[in-house]
């Protein structure tokens, strides 16, 4: 008992350092950001467009693919329980809403951790074995601006871009479904889709994906950033940065929906 | 000149630095031997401001560099070059690209004057046909060829060297070492050298100060340090295996720890 308190201490001290350590990657990431975008000649050697395409487009198949199938599964399920009552008018309003609110931003989200996040520990972990962040450092170059401002600007930008996409294809995916297999006629499925979806729900869900961007770019760098010795560190960093992303994407999923709509 | 006063430094329970006092003079080449594990790359991290002590300071040019932090190290950092023992290349990016990103980011020159500048290092070091190629692609002795050009980028006043010749073939270790000996004496870079091969040192050194369980065991000319009574400095210069430097570093006694097991 006395073992088990000790190691929640001890957990506990643990992740309020890495809190405060996480806290002050952003802060210095936003002010090594600003400083990046007042520099004209800095701002074209740091090729956001390339992160932006390595992050995002390279996600896109994954994504939409994933996305649609969620769509799908959702309307079997719902037209499942629906069916005992006869509501399938309510179908589509249903998934839509679900979709834009919930699902669709925290599915890609988890995806694009999962991918993107875990090379971001990865790579930088590596980096920092082989003393490249050391020789950055010594060269008077700030290992922030250097490697963690394009990710950051370029998660910022692709994240939402992502959700947005995999929003329309888990409606897509719902719409194919009811529309072949439910019965539900084309038009009727987009004219309910559009008259329950409101601009809350785009909204709320594109906070969320600039947020769950902010989390998967701090953690996946704060973690390369923090590992000592060889090659297993990196992939525990790794693992490390995959489970502490997924949860706080899950937690401060739980926390906005709550803000929206609570 | 650099003056390190009183370093110490402690990790955990054990410590690795324990009141080293050295000067490296301006314009000369200062060789720290010492052990494995006697502190050297400690001492090393210490000196170009990428460790804190735990007491003592590291004075540059009036200024004490264990007293800066973040970017207040940066003018320092611009007149310094550093050789990292396994070169420190950054692997995303081509040889060129990694010898001209301290000078990109440093300085506001033309594309145009950058790419001369590149081949200009790169032909110090023997390498002008290789500036596209990745340091994945190059042998170890290369890749410690490229970083080197790298440390000189930015023409620094000083160059520090971690081991800049262990794990390469001799002809390799003495192309490193001439090229040393040369910016030295050529150039006027001052050179700091840590490393275990005494031959080298004896050979290119103005001063060479001997590192053993975290202070400072001699100093000297190379001359001063083969004239020494020290049997401690002896052994070290010999290589001898017998002597008063103990093989085994383990600090329980042999009989107990296996009596305990």
């Amino acid at each position: 008992m006395k073992k088990f308190v000790g190691y929640l201490g001890r957990t506990f001290i643990q992740f309020l350092q890495d809190l405060s350590s996480v806290y002050y990657l952003f802060q210095e990431t936003v002010v090594q950001a600003l400083i990046l975008f007042t520099n004209r000649k800095k701002l074209e050697e740091a090729r956001l467009l390339t992160h932006v395409y390595e992050i995002g487009t390279q996600s896109l198949l994954l994504v939409i693919t994933v996305a649609s199938l969620l769509g799908i599964a959702m309307t079997v399920l719902i037209s499942f329980q629906l069916k005992e009552v006869g509501g399938y008018s309510y179908i589509p309003g249903l998934v839509a809403v679900a979709i834009f609110r919930e699902m669709g931003p925290l599915i890609t989200a988890l995806i694009v951790t999962g991918r993107v996040g875990a090379a971001f520990t990865a790579r930088i972990g590596t980096m920092k074995v082989s003393e490249e962040i050391l020789a950055l450092e010594t060269m008077a170059i700030n290992p922030v601006r250097f490697l963690v401002v394009q990710r950051f600007i370029g998660l910022l930008l692709s994240l939402p871009a992502l959700t947005m996409l995999a929003n329309f294809a888990a409606v897509f995916g719902g719409f194919l479904f009811g529309s072949t297999r439910l019965g539900i006629r084309p038009d009727t499925y987009v004219r309910e889709t559009l008259e329950v979806l409101t601009f809350t729900d785009v909204f709320s869900g594109m906070m969320k994906a600039l947020v769950f961007a902010v989390i998967i770019v701090m953690i996946g760098c704060y973690r390369g950033f923090i590992v000592e010795g060889g090659a297993e560190e990196v992939g525990k960093a790794t693992m490390v940065s995959v489970v502490s992303s997924t949860l706080s994407i899950i937690v401060f999923d739980t926390f906005m929906t709550g803000a929206f709509y609570g | 000149m650099i003056k390190a006063h009183g370093i110490k430094k402690n990790y955990g329970s054990h410590t690795v630095l324990n009141g080293t006092d050295f000067t490296a003079e301006r314009k000369k080449i200062t060789y720290i031997l010492g052990t494995s594990g006697g502190g050297k790359s400690t001492l090393l991290k210490i000196l170009i401001g990428a460790l804190k002590p735990d007491a003592g300071n590291v004075i540059f040019e009036e200024t004490d560099i264990t007293q800066l932090e973040g970017s207040k190290l940066d003018p320092f950092r611009k007149k310094i070059g550093m050789l990292f023992q396994h070169g420190a290349l950054l692997n995303s990016l081509t040889v060129g690209e990694n010898i001209s990103l301290p000078i990109r980011e440093h300085t506001h020159l033309d594309e145009n004057i950058i790419k001369i500048m590149v081949k200009m290092k790169l032909e110090l070091v023997g390498l002008r046909d290789f500036e596209d190629l990745y340091p994945g692609q190059l042998s170890g002795g290369m890749q410690k060829r490229v970083a080197l050009a790298r440390a000189l980028a930015l023409d620094p006043e000083v160059v520090f060297f971690d081991e800049p010749t262990s794990g390469l073939d001799p002809i390799v270790a003495a192309v490193i070492t001439k090229l040393i000996a040369d910016l030295n004496r050529v150039q006027g870079i001052t050179c700091i050298v840590v490393s275990h091969a005494v031959e080298e040192a004896m050979r290119i050194a103005d001063k060479i100060v001997i590192l053993y369980l975290g202070k400072v065991l001699a100093q000297g000319t190379p001359q001063e340090i083969k004239s020494s009574v020290d049997p401690l400095v002896q052994q070290f210069i010999t290589g001898s295996p017998d002597g008063p430097i103990a093989f085994h570093t383990s600090r329980k006694d042999f009989r107990e720890d296996l009596l305990v097991e």
